[in-house]
């Protein structure tokens, strides 16, 4: 039974039926939902009632992508520029809005009585984190609609790894920066860790525990989010963009999903990006490919397997970014000759280390298929031919 | 267990060349635990030795006083809010910031609080202290002298961006750096300007100052050697990634870690490289520089101590994660706090 004010439904996926869920039924082919080998998985959602708005994903501008490049943005060390950055998020959110203004488009999204939480992505080598120079110019333009810093909070799912880039030394003052594993009382009231009312509950493996809950700041304190990835490969889901840092980066107990060679992040991520309060919260999705990860993501230790993208991917449908993203790293992928992230071929199964040394290796077979069902989930626009992808050259 | 019969540890590890507080002996590598013990809470700062006491400064909001010898507990004082700042000493007195935004004055033998001050945002580094005043930063910009023996503030100043950085003393002059890219000079007496040099980025972690030169650390990737009269730049050395952990001095050398996970000795002289260490992933911790070593905490797990010299290493542990924590090294003993809590004694 569901708590008060709650709702609670269950998705089943298996080989046999392809993706369904009790509000839609909709099969998918056999390479975006290839679960081979899987058992079928079950997940129940708990989540609060909450009416889409226009702003839900995915959201005001759906299955258009606006990708702002500037081939000058990192200088000869591959230290981002501050003021390339700016012009490529103003004239990006310009093209994504139609506005004459950056602060107009801002304007659309954001109001000043809103908290706005920064969704970031800590996780991997220094360089291959949510760029501080893109955290800051999203801080601004924040600003510019009104939002105070008081009023902007930044986190993920590891406390640690948010201190390790620095994010709470390189913000401006009144910023806050929590990461979802910390807890604390405030006039007497328990704050931040995971809302136990919230929750994907799943048995991928075998697991003790099978709920995965959702952050406090997420569920609670904040009133949008803009999500703000990296670009990257990821050895278990294919890509780790809008919709797995959204995912995996608002509820707990995710690493559970994915037991090499095995990985249940497709479905796992796209039913928890559906979930409110996330799906109705999530208003715009800005993606660093600044620097970009082709493979042994989301860490990526060797920097050979780094590449220069020098773009910001703008967008309100996290499922339209992502698979522009998706066909970005394949194209990569293809140009050094590694095999497609939809590989499935045994051979080319290794270990962490097998995998950090050579792009031919990985430790799963991915399952980058979580984009389609996200799609199939009402969050967005999968099909390339249906995508408004608009190229915005800034020199 | 012989320990260090100074009374004062003023400043992130120990003085203004942050040379370790405690004088450290190159040793052989740590092969046994002489005590553990967990804290309920992530340690995110140095622990700080003295008089045979380990004073921790914990996320749970409360400052630990241990044994050194046994790992017992003197004292606990809780703090109302997490503390992420590495505790200072003087005289009788423990300074601590907290999350809250108030620096402590903690009677350090009784645990008990003489008094609290508000800095109007998160206090991460540590208290410079210096002829009866102490000076501190917070998150807000606001940066204060106060009278060590009351709290009362002689002075304030706000300046840009958050201040995280430690503070150094020498002189007459007091060193900081800010968020928004400066290191300033300012006159210990009455806060004034004596002189102030932007960087390419926030200055994050704490200054130093040994042989006539300021040095400081920034997020743009290079580590500047100022002249600590006038503030000119007198060399710079660039890593190839931002820099958040505080330089450290041993003798002639200096090292700073680079937030990608190398730890650089540069000659004070000019700061020429004398070699790397090898890819320790990510570090934000300072280097103890000690005497013929320095030893290194990294995020990834790993406390490495090198051949101040040759960068040879020494000998490496594996105990767990860490921030913005430098281990104690003494002959007899190292202490070593990590960001699960986890606090370790070893010989």
């Amino acid at each position: 039974m569901a708590a008060d004010g709650m709702d609670r439904r269950t998705f089943m996926f298996a080989a046999s039926l392809g993706a369904f869920s009790l509000l839609s039924w909709r099969p998918l082919s056999a390479r975006e939902y290839d679960i081979t080998g899987l058992d079928a998985l079950k997940i129940d959602v708990q989540a609060p009632q909450l009416p889409a708005t226009p702003l839900s994903m995915p959201g005001l501008f759906p299955g258009r992508v606006v990708e702002s490049h500037h081939p000058g943005v990192l200088d000869a060390r591959g230290r981002a520029s501050a003021a390339a950055v700016r012009e490529m998020l103003d004239r990006g959110m310009r093209a994504l809005t139609g506005d004459g203004s950056a602060e107009a488009a801002w304007r659309r999204f954001f109001e000043p009585t809103d908290i706005v939480g920064l969704k970031v992505n800590p996780s991997g080598t220094p360089p291959t984190t949510t760029n501080i120079q893109l955290v800051r110019e999203v801080i601004r333009g924040l600003n510019s609609a009104g939002v105070p810093n008081r009023n902007i909070v930044i986190y993920d799912r590891n406390s640690t790894q948010l201190e390790a880039n620095g994010y709470h030394l390189f913000v401006p003052p009144e910023v806050r920066v929590f990461g979802l594993d910390y807890e604390w009382v405030e006039h007497g009231e328990r704050r931040g860790g995971y809302d136990r009312e919230i929750f994907c509950e799943m048995d991928c493996f075998g697991e003790r525990e099978t709920r995965s809950y959702m952050g406090w700041v997420p569920a609670r304190m904040v009133t949008k989010i803009v999500n703000l990835p990296v670009m990257k490969e990821h050895n278990a889901s294919g890509v780790t963009g809008c919709l797995k840092n959204l995912a995996y980066g608002s509820f707990n107990n995710v690493a559970r999903t994915h037991v090499p060679p095995k990985t249940y992040t497709s479905p796992v991520i796209a039913v928890m990006c559906a979930s409110a309060p996330v799906r109705t919260k999530a208003v715009l999705h800005i993606m660093d490919a600044i620097r970009a990860v082709y493979h042994s993501g989301p860490f990526a230790w060797n920097p050979e397997f780094h590449f220069e993208a020098k773009s910001i991917l703008i967008g309100t449908d996290p499922v339209a970014m992502d698979r522009i993203e998706l066909e970005t790293v394949e194209r990569k992928r293809k140009e050094v000759g590694a095999p497609s992230l939809w590989d499935r071929n045994p051979a080319n199964l290794g270990s962490a280390a097998d995998m950090q040394r050579t792009a031919m290796k990985n430790r799963f077979y991915r399952q980058p298929g979580h984009i389609k069902i996200a799609s199939e989930l009402g969050l967005g626009q999968w099909e390339l031919d249906r995508i408004d992808h608009r190229r915005v050259q800034v020199s | 267990m012989a320990m260090d019969d100074r009374t004062d540890w003023t400043t992130l590890l120990g003085d203004a060349a942050r040379s370790g507080g405690v004088p450290a002996a190159a040793r052989p590598a740590p092969t046994d635990m002489i005590w553990r013990v967990t804290l309920p809470d992530s340690v995110r700062s140095s622990p700080v030795l003295r008089d045979g006491t380990l004073y921790l400064a914990c996320r749970d909001a409360r400052l630990y006083a241990l044994d050194a010898a046994t790992g017992r507990e003197r004292w606990t004082f809780d703090a109302g809010a997490p503390l992420r700042s590495t505790p200072s000493l003087s005289g009788p007195l423990l300074l601590v910031g907290t999350d809250a935004g108030e620096l402590l004055a903690i009677d350090r033998t009784a645990g008990t609080l003489r008094w609290r001050a508000g800095l109007g945002g998160e206090i991460w580094s540590s208290a410079v202290i210096r002829d009866g005043l102490v000076y501190a930063g917070s998150t807000s910009g606001r940066f204060a002298a106060l009278a060590l023996e009351t709290g009362q503030t002689r002075w304030e100043r706000t300046l840009g961006g958050r201040i995280s950085s430690t503070a150094t003393i020498a002189g007459d002059l007091v060193y900081v750096g800010t968020g928004d890219g400066r290191v300033l000079a300012l006159r210990a007496a009455d806060g004034g300007d004596a002189w102030q040099h932007e960087t390419g980025d926030a200055v994050a972690g704490g200054t130093a100052v040994a042989g006539g030169l300021v040095l400081a650390g920034s997020e743009d990737g290079t580590l500047r050697a100022l002249d600590a009269a006038t503030g000119r730049l007198r060399w710079q050395f660039q890593a190839d990634f931002g820099i958040i952990a505080s330089p450290s001095v041993g003798g002639e050398t200096v090292f700073v870690a680079s937030r990608d996970g190398f730890l650089h000795a540069l000659r004070l002289a000019d700061g020429t490289r004398i070699w790397r260490g090898p890819d320790m992933r990510t570090i934000t911790a300072a280097p103890l520089a000690g005497d013929g070593f320095v030893c290194v905490q990294g995020f990834y797990g790993v406390t490495t101590a090198f051949d101040s010299a040759t960068g040879r290493q020494l000998w490496s542990l594996s105990l767990g994660s860490s921030l913005q924590s430098t281990p104690i090294v003494t002959p007899e003993a190292v202490y070593q706090a990590t960001d699960r809590g986890l606090i370790y004694a070893l010989r």
